[in-house]
């Protein structure tokens, strides 16, 4: 069975942008709402790496765990959705989430949230598929033509990967074989005697 | 035949000496080239372009993610709560904690408590009036403390069992209601808990006001404790409040303004708090809860069925004066000091005892 | 004991189950869908090698067969290209009932192959245009007032031929766009011939004009040598002053490529630690605008040590003996001294580059806005032919153009110093296109002012065949004195046609001189920043122009491939393509017959495939002859037969071609040239696609040969160099009887360049040669300012110290047709009071002026305020902390007001600013002044408010990399 996941290549990563606004484009995701974000460590200086992030449809999923409605599921291809209907907007998804996948649409008073919304790996909700409801709640169904998420299938230079675990560590693989010390290494500099410390 | 053994010694012998050779030969061969170099003429060695390699500084990168070497806060044009952090180590802290220790603990405590009151209650049955009721009545709570007291009560149990609802309903109440049901009732019981719990906090700070003057822990208290409230030892002073009354007040001020302050921070999410501070008031907050609810129990049992005479003190706002002298001797000492606080036996006895509908002694039945 | 959750077991949901259902179901799919599983399987692409793999996921990619994935008939599935830089993206678009309802990535695109950045994969909200200018405005009293077309048009064209009776038709200014189609470029520039004025221009001018006098003044032709996907063969890349990870992204899907498999080295010498510099191998902090220095600062280690290529300068290049002599100028100390940089790094650069070689140069802003711009892009491609990596695989001067059409806007010349096709604007330019547009050539001069304002050897130089002024210096134009402008009178009516005003400096003149204009026109999707950022109540017109998603025609990517569009949607709102608009213009200005005189009209619009068929007949000097709508179209149709390095189609209908028949695509469509993937490459015949450097610059030069000697390009006939080829030429080498009976008519006294029949070409090629010759590159430009590329300050510069022995120019009298100054500003200290140097450049969300991405809600929510960045230690001497407001106040005294981004990318005493804010001035927020409903959702300061004075040598590109400022706590 296919185990779908997200792999975010630091190396190739470059904070382009492309992803949120593919998902954006082809979900309908309101402003205020980013079911992905990029975000880039040490900026401005040398090592910084950005990545990409979103839902990462964990196996063993912690939004799942500490809803208290238990409004989620698992899909056969380990895709993590939930249910927008049986959702009440507690936030708790969104504590125990450790990539900050859950978002709110509104942040009142009293703890008025909105029903979560977040990264749906291109594969629509619990909704009857591609009708006008799961497109409205959830926002396209790629899964279910076929297809894979749109942000990676966008990503401007392949650094974010969509698709089956064990095609994307392959994939992954051959790129740090290719790659090989250059990651370590930041270069050569020479130093020539005499005018270097 | 001694030169047959001679060529045969011999022949050992020079077998012997070539295996050595050319083992030695084997051994010193590699070494060769290592003589060479030794030997060889120092070449001048070419100063100018000595090769550095240079590490890249991202080598750190998935050490900074995960945070291993402290807190790293990253950068995104996505400007949200939290979203400059790539990986929330609290996240799955707390889901541990909710999860293996809040539920099965608080269900433990919880039961554990509810369950040895009432082995107590079997056991030793309620506690009566030793030597039946005076018939006299003593003042003991004003209009105001009541209200504030039984204010307090109501608010404290509607957000005790929607938030026990929320906590525990995922498992008991799911199977009963299915998902569609138990998310209405949820959505209910979360609305309803974060519209009183602001409430909640205004009850707790009128309580607190109205009642610590009497509150405050004394020497006698300390007595209380050691003869374990009366249990064993016998006769335990008290003020107006005894020395458990004292603790459970301070337990409510502390964990219910732990509760209001954390709720609060919970749920005015305005204010743009990250996962880490929720994480930790919610900790604060259900543990503050159970211990509370769990306790309330005991509170509950003692001001009811437990010991008789104590209810209507929150009721009526009186107690009889047998029951002060036995349970709160120094407060009765106190207020019968000024005989103005006694009010006539006959006009309360009646109304006292039609109110709270026990049966006197002198009436029988 | 753990409580078991519900979710822990699989739930499997009902959308798995109703595929079957999907095809009822109303709404955005009415979709078919696939078996999950079939994608995973999709071996054929693992089969295909490992260096595919590596860059792509086999489960990601899905070859985007129309006639697949459009199950439903009501999904229509269109090409086109991305509207916004110049890598040119592939872009498809799902209709359904004329609505644009999805996207999908153009995987078999050869040169993006699916990817986008994130204005590319938003370009959908194209289809939503919530913030559009909807209908032609007026500016009445203050308020906008909806007119009709018709109306809008005549009071325009009645205010301009008013103005034109008055003062002359150079009074008014026909401001172009990068972001025309090459069909709408064309026309316009066609169309101010046919008004009479050379007062038209677009935005190359401030972006890669110094690029292309400069390059094209070395070799021949000055567009980018290679293209992005020749960059795989690399093995080593230098960058300087640009950051293609927000301005090119998907460039760096092939620069990565090349970093990753052939390990090649990435040098990026910028002033900023920028996102690019990030993932280089080595990053060179430079002062900014010492780039001279740092050129020839890696020469002279590359001289010294013996690397340069000697045999390919001995046989390919003139000049490099003098520009040994100043870079023996250049000695390490000096070269740190001046540009700050140590000489351990410049080694190490250089060693880097001639130990890997083929290496390629890759340049873009950071090198061209300046005064000296065009002798630093003539040190780069210098740099280059002394590496001998000129003319190789991975090799080149790949230059990355701006907008998604800027490439073809310059070629089709909507310039002020050409005509179409670099012709330029002699008599005998002239005569070329008047006898391609099949129109007297008096009548067409009789159009023109009929007087003369300049001299040339002492004699009178007609208006026609007179630079006009260019867009950088047009508020000069309008304030100038008229007495020292070279035209009759001032600019008296502005048209910014698909130009933003916030891109070009000297924002608060620029106010002035819009308040004093007789009329200001924009013709825009949006209403741009001009529309708000000057105080007139009236005179000004807002005419709503399609954008590419809503006609069709060709663009040409910065590779110099033509890529064809074809429609999404029907133009929104009222809206109207540019060459509808033009053509309604023409009408009503009274040229329309003979702007379309061989161009079918139908409902006032230009058909597009006559005007490509129309400069296909006239654009000989580089080649845009061969490329026909159809051969175009064809190509579109089979983007995954090209090869991802190569770029040339291995079998199908287009077996042989090289994706977008890259220019020159010699000839005339019939002889089937496959385009020029990478330019000067001697190693294939010229028939393939092989090239020699251009014989431009004369045959000898003070009794040396600037032919090429012994290095020819593959098959050629005649084994040396030569010289451009004409009707002379051809008779000589005998040739001659080559060609037809009709050709010879055609090219009797005439050149390659403008024998119509395109027979000399067809002859030249048919024996190997070049038809432009087979010439040295040359290293001396002995027509510039500076022949050999030497540095000069800028003109608002920090380094007091080195300005008296690298001072700026002379100030002049008349520059295209403009007093211009240079010294008597550098000669003022502005150090003191604006001790730091300000820089400017882009962003990945926005693109341009910014107010059509600013209007992207997906894009506008990642960048919501104009900033500064500024180094921590600026920011305490001034107590300022991150995200506080600032004030930055330009050398001329001009303010913004902005947020401070402290942030160590920046050196200490340096800021930089990105550019594509506007609709703040000043701390004043304009929103109001916009029309109702187009505003954009993120305003703010404009950078170039701030921006000064400062103008290139040759081409008058503003000087935006170098100036100076002040930063105060708001």
């Amino acid at each position: 069975m296919a185990r779908m996941k997200f792999y975010c290549d630091a190396e190739r990563c470059i904070e382009c942008n492309a992803c949120i606004t593919a998902c954006k484009n082809e979900n309908e995701v309101p402003w205020g709402v980013n079911r992905r974000r990029v975000v880039t460590i040490k900026d401005g200086e040398p090592g910084e790496r950005s990545l990409s992030v979103a839902c990462m449809h964990c196996s063993d999923a912690p939004c799942a765990a500490v809803c208290p409605v238990d409004c989620f599921y698992t899909t056969d291809d380990g895709i993590v959705l939930h249910d927008k209907d049986i959702c009440i907007g507690c936030g708790y998804c969104f504590y125990a989430c450790p990539f900050g996948a859950p978002q709110f649409p509104s942040a009142a008073a009293f703890g008025s949230r909105g029903k979560m919304d977040k990264c749906t790996f291109c594969a629509g909700g619990p909704e009857e598929t591609h009708s006008s409801e799961e497109h409205t709640k959830y926002g396209s169904n790629r899964i279910a033509e076929g297809k894979l998420p749109l942000c990676a299938e966008m990503c401007s230079t392949k650094a974010l990967l969509a698709g089956d675990a064990d095609v994307l560590s392959d994939i992954y693989r051959k790129r740090v074989i290719n790659r090989g010390a250059s990651v370590l290494n930041w270069g050569v500099q020479y130093k020539k005697a005499g005018i270097d410390s | 035949m001694a030169s047959e053994t001679n060529t045969k010694s011999a022949r050992m012998r020079k077998t012997v000496y070539f295996s050595i050779l050319s083992l030695l030969i084997v051994l010193a061969l590699p070494l060769i080239p290592y003589a060479f170099d030794a030997l060889a003429v120092d070449v001048k060695q070419n100063k100018e372009d000595k090769l550095v390699a240079l590490q890249s500084p991202a080598i750190n990168l998935w050490n900074d993610v995960r945070q291993r070497n402290g807190k790293i806060e990253g950068t995104s044009q996505v400007k949200s709560v939290d979203s400059g952090i790539l990986i929330n180590k609290t996240g799955e802290d707390w889901r541990r904690f909710r999860l293996e220790i809040l539920v099965p603990y608080g269900a433990y405590l919880m039961a554990g408590i509810l369950g040895a009151i009432i082995l107590f209650y079997l056991v030793r049955g309620k506690t009566l009036i030793s030597g039946g009721r005076s018939g006299e009545r003593i003042p003991r709570f004003t209009l105001n403390q009541r209200t504030a007291h039984w204010f307090t009560a109501g608010v404290f149990w509607l957000l005790a069992i929607t938030g026990l609802i929320l906590l525990y309903g995922k498992f008991v109440l799911i199977p009963l209601l299915g998902a569609e049901g138990f998310s209405i009732t949820a959505a209910a019981c979360k609305e309803m808990h974060n519209l009183f719990g602001p409430l909640f906090l205004l009850a707790v700070l009128a309580m607190l006001i109205l009642l610590v003057k009497d509150n405050f822990f004394k020497l006698v208290d300390l007595k209380w404790f050691a003869k374990g409230g009366g249990m064993f030892g016998g006769h335990v002073s008290a003020g107006r409040f005894n020395a458990g009354e004292k603790t459970w007040f301070w337990m409510v001020m502390i964990f219910g303004i732990a509760l209001g302050i954390s709720g609060l921070i919970l749920e005015f999410a305005i204010l743009g708090q990250g996962r880490e501070v929720m994480a930790l008031s919610h900790m604060f907050h259900g543990i503050s809860a159970l211990i509370l609810i769990s306790v309330s129990f005991g509170h509950i049992y003692l001001g009811t069925v437990g010991v008789e005479g104590t209810l209507e003190s929150m009721t009526t706002g009186s107690v009889d004066a047998a029951w002060a002298k036995e349970h709160h001797d120094l407060w009765y000492k106190e207020m019968t000091e000024d005989s103005e606080t006694i009010v006539s036996a006959d006009k309360n006895t009646q109304s006292g005892i039609a109110q709270s509908g026990i049966a006197s002694p002198d009436t029988g039945g | 004991m753990k409580l078991i959750k519900k979710s822990d077991q699989v739930i499997i949901p009902d959308a798995d189950s109703s595929a079957q259902k999907s095809n009822e179901a109303p709404g955005r799919f009415g979709g078919w869908s696939m078996n999950r599983r079939e994608f995973l399987q999709n071996s054929s692409l693992v089969a295909g090698g490992a260096a595919l793999t590596t860059m792509f996921s086999p489960a990601m990619i899905r070859k985007a067969d129309a006639s697949v994935s459009a199950g439903s008939s009501t999904t229509k599935q269109v090409k086109s290209v991305c509207t916004h830089c110049a890598v040119g993206c592939g872009v498809i678009a799902e209709v359904q009932n004329g609505v644009w309802t999805g996207q999908e990535p153009a995987f078999d695109n050869p040169i993006s192959k699916g990817a986008h950045c994130a204005k590319g994969a938003a370009v959908r909200e194209h289809g939503h245009g919530e913030r559009r200018l909807k209908y032609p405005m007026k500016l009445v009293d203050g308020k906008w007032k909806k007119v009709s077309w018709d109306q809008a048009i005549n009071e325009v064209g009645d205010k301009l031929l008013e103005i034109r009776k008055q003062s002359g038709p150079d009074s008014v200014y026909l401001l172009g766009s990068a972001k025309h189609s090459n069909e709408q470029a064309y026309l316009f520039r066609k169309m101010a011939a046919m008004w009479g004025t050379n007062n038209v221009d677009h935005q190359a001018r401030i972006c890669h004009s110094t690029t292309v006098a400069g390059v094209a003044n070395t070799w021949g032709y000055g567009a980018m040598t290679n293209s992005m996907n020749d960059i795989h063969n690399s093995k080593a890349i230098m960058l300087v002053g640009g950051n293609p990870a927000e301005a090119h992204p998907v460039s760096l899907l092939h620069i990565f490529k090349a970093k990753e498999e052939n390990n090649a080295p990435l040098i990026v010498i910028d002033p900023r630690f920028t996102r690019t510099a990030t993932h280089a191998s080595q990053f060179m902090r430079i002062r900014p605008g010492t780039d001279v220095p740092v050129i020839w600062g890696m020469l002279y280690h590359i001289f010294k040590n013996g690397w340069e290529d000697k045999d390919f300068i001995r046989q390919r290049v003139y000049g490099m003996d003098e520009i040994k002599k100043e870079v023996a100028k250049w000695t390490p100390e000096e070269v740190e001294r001046v540009s700050g940089v140590p000489e351990k790094e410049i080694y190490t650069a250089a060693k880097t580059m001639a130990e890997h070689r083929p290496g390629t140069f890759i340049w873009c802003m950071g090198g061209t806005q300046h005064t000296i711009g065009n002798n630093n892009t003539r040190a780069y491609c210098v740099f280059q032919l002394a590496l001998g990596n000129m003319g190789v695989a991975g090799g080149g001067t790949n230059i990355f153009r701006g907008h998604d059409n800027v490439q073809g806007a310059t070629d089709l010349g909507v310039l002020a110093n050409t005509l179409p096709g670099y012709y330029g604007l002699s008599k005998g330019a002239w005569k070329h296109w008047a006898g391609v547009w099949d129109l007297d050539i008096d009548w067409i001069k009789g159009r023109f002012d009929q007087g003369s304002y300049e001299k040339s050897k002492d004699k009178d130089v007609a208006v026609m065949n007179t630079k006009g002024i260019p867009v950088s210096r047009w508020i000069d134009g309008v304030l100038e004195d008229k007495a020292n402008i070279a035209q009759k009178d001032n600019v008296r009516a502005m048209i910014f046609w698909g130009h933003a005003p916030n891109s070009q400096t000297r924002g608060l003149e620029m106010k002035k001189a819009m308040e004093k204009l007789d009329m200001l026109v924009v013709v825009d999707p949006y209403p741009t920043v001009s529309a708000v950022m000057h105080d007139r109540k009236d005179g000004v017109y807002l005419l709503p122009a399609s954008t590419q998603f809503e006609t069709y025609g060709s663009a040409t990517a910065s590779n110099r491939s033509l890529q064809w569009r074809d429609k999404v949607i029907e133009p929104l709102f009222e809206s109207l393509p540019d060459h509808t608009i033009m053509y309604k213009l023409a009408k009503k200005l009274g040229f329309a017959d003979q702007l379309t005189k061989h161009i079918e009209v139908n409902n006032d619009e230009p058909l597009v495939e006559d005007i490509t068929r129309e400069f296909n007949r006239g654009m000989w000097t580089i080649g845009y002859t061969g490329q026909s709508p159809e051969r175009l179209k064809l190509q579109q149709q089979n983007w995954a037969t090209f090869d991802f390095t190569t770029l040339k189609a291995e079998g199908g209908p287009c077996d042989g071609e090289y994706y977008g028949l890259p220019w020159p695509c010699w000839g005339n469509p019939e002889m089937d040239h496959p385009g020029t993937p990478n330019l000067y490459d001697t190693s294939k015949k010229v028939a393939e696609g092989g090239l020699t450097f251009r014989a431009r610059f004369g045959v000898e030069r003070d009794g040396v040969n600037l032919l090429a000697e012994n290095s020819y390009s593959k098959g050629s006939e005649i084994k040396d160099g030569y010289p451009e080829f004409s009707d002379k030429l051809l008779k000589k080498l005998g040739w001659w009887d080559d060609l037809t009976d009709k050709e010879k008519q055609a090219a009797e006294g005439k050149n390659w360049k403008t024998d119509l029949s395109g027979g000399i070409q067809r002859v030249a090629i048919k024996h190997g040669c070049s038809p432009f010759g087979n010439a040295k590159a040359r290293a001396v430009v002995w027509t510039f300012p500076d022949p050999v590329p030497i540095h000069r300050e800028p003109l608002y510069t920090s380094r007091r110290d080195l300005v008296e022995k690298y001072p700026t120019y002379e100030d002049r009298k008349s520059f295209w047709r403009l007093p211009t100054r240079y010294e008597s500003i550098q000669a003022k200290d502005y150090s003191k009071d604006y001790p730091i140097i300000l820089t400017s450049g882009r962003l990945v969300e926005y693109e341009g002026g910014g107010d059509e991405s600013r209007s992207n809600p997906w894009l506008a929510e990642l960048q919501q305020h104009m900033f500064v960045e500024m180094h921590p230690r600026d920011a305490n001497n001034i107590s300022i902390k991150d995200g506080e407001d600032v004030w930055v106040e330009g050398a001329e005294g001009a303010r913004i007001k902005v947020k401070a981004q402290v942030t160590r990318r920046v050196d200490p005493g340096v800021a930089f600013l990105p550019f594509h804010f506007g609709g703040h001035l000043e701390g004043k927020d304009l929103r109001s002044k916009y029309p109702e409903g187009s505003d954009p959702y993120i305003l703010g300061e404009a950078a170039n408010t701030a921006m000064s004075y400062g103008y290139d040598s040759v081409t008058q590109m503003q000087e935006s990399k170098c100036s100076l400022c002040r930063i105060t706590k708001a």
